[in-house]
């Protein structure tokens, strides 16, 4: 299985593939489901797992993922199932599904029923616009390769613990965030729309810098 | 020029001349892709602006490098870099901080649960 295939495209490849179900019954895959139809060749005993509840296959479908979610109250427990049922897969995949998956079971985890529900409410009356948004934030983010291979050529050290490399790309993501919100803030300011511009960037960067989120250089950079 | 015996298959590069891991060439668009989509999801259109994007992966780089620096300062008293070194460069950032100590929960989590199933594995394998 290609781990180098973004697991958003193929997502998106799947929903073009396969038709729409037609009985949507309110299965409790969640997100799961679209998942599970990457890992489908793979995974037989996975799914065979889930679909003792009963579900049917379905595929990733923006409708079904709300109602699904809405109906995810009643199924904290396969969500540990599935976690080691797909423990025999590759280690990349995994994390990247496991990432979202995890995630939100880590609300139903953390014992707070009030959070999930809230969440869920949230969930189930987003359009299919800020669903696939909210999807893009939650499974985006940097490969692990790539940031293995940059941290190794900046710390001169071969080796790079997968924790490090986790918690760079944590961090790194968040500060992408903090920089695409504050370009969107002074695009506001400016009363400009669109696609971010590099000066809107630029901007932002300088911002983040003032408030002193930006590491500073203490040797400043020459010949870049 | 040898090649870096501790580089991590680092000639599949394309286009670039020094397969050494130290090299300042930096190829272009590492992170394209997976930017397009977290800018996507942090607010921006869509099909983000290919400059933008570029840019973004600059800077991003030099965080990281400026990041991984200081990282080394403190650690260079103890020693080696540790992860804890990291975190404790950003305590004062709250929502990243918290962040990252999920990250790591979640991976012990993860860690956990496949080795519980690999038990699981190996005895029903004895079992048979």
């Amino acid at each position: 299985m290609k781990q180098s295939k973004d697991p958003f495209e193929v997502a998106f490849e799947d929903q073009d593939d396969e038709s729409p179900p037609d009985s949507p019954t309110l299965a409790p895959n969640e997100i799961e489901t679209q998942s599970k139809s990457q890992h489908q060749a793979q995974s037989e005993s996975a799914s065979a797992q889930i679909n003792v509840d009963g579900n049917t296959q379905e595929d990733y479908d923006d409708d079904d993922v709300a109602e699904n979610i809405s109906a995810r109250p009643t199924n904290p427990k396969p969500l540990k199932a599935k976690d080691t049922g797909k423990a025999k897969e590759e280690e990349d995949d995994e994390e990247e599904e496991d990432n979202m998956e995890v995630e939100l079971g880590k609300f139903a985890a953390n014992g707070d029923p009030d959070k999930m529900a809230k969440m869920q409410s949230i969930l189930s009356q987003f359009t299919e616009e800020q669903m696939s948004r909210y999807e893009s934030f939650r499974r985006s983010g940097f490969q692990k390769a790539n940031m293995k291979r940059l941290l190794a050529s900046l710390t001169g050290s071969a080796k790079i613990s997968i924790p490090m490399t986790i918690v760079v790309s944590g961090i790194a993501k968040m500060f992408v965030g903090d920089l695409v919100e504050a370009a969107r803030v002074v695009m506001t300011e400016r009363r400009e729309s669109g696609p971010i511009r590099p000066c809107h960037i630029r901007e932002a960067y300088r911002r983040l810098k003032l408030e002193g989120k930006v590491p500073k250089r203490s040797v400043p950079r020459l010949f870049r | 020029m040898s090649n870096s015996s501790a580089g991590p298959s680092s000639k599949v590069r394309v286009g670039s001349s020094q397969p050494s891991e130290t090299t300042f060439k930096r190829k272009r668009g590492v992170f394209q892709k997976d930017l397009q989509h977290m800018m996507y999801g942090f607010g921006d259109d869509p099909n983000p602006l290919p400059e933008s994007v570029a840019l973004v992966e600059d800077i991003v780089v030099e965080y990281v490098t400026d990041l991984v620096n200081k990282a080394q300062d403190v650690a260079s008293k103890r020693g080696k870099l540790l992860t804890e070194d990291f975190l404790f460069l950003i305590r004062k950032d709250l929502p990243k901080l918290n962040r990252c100590t999920e990250l790591l929960s979640m991976n012990e989590e993860l860690k956990q649960a496949r080795k519980a199933f690999e038990v699981d594995e190996e005895k029903l394998a004895t079992i048979e």
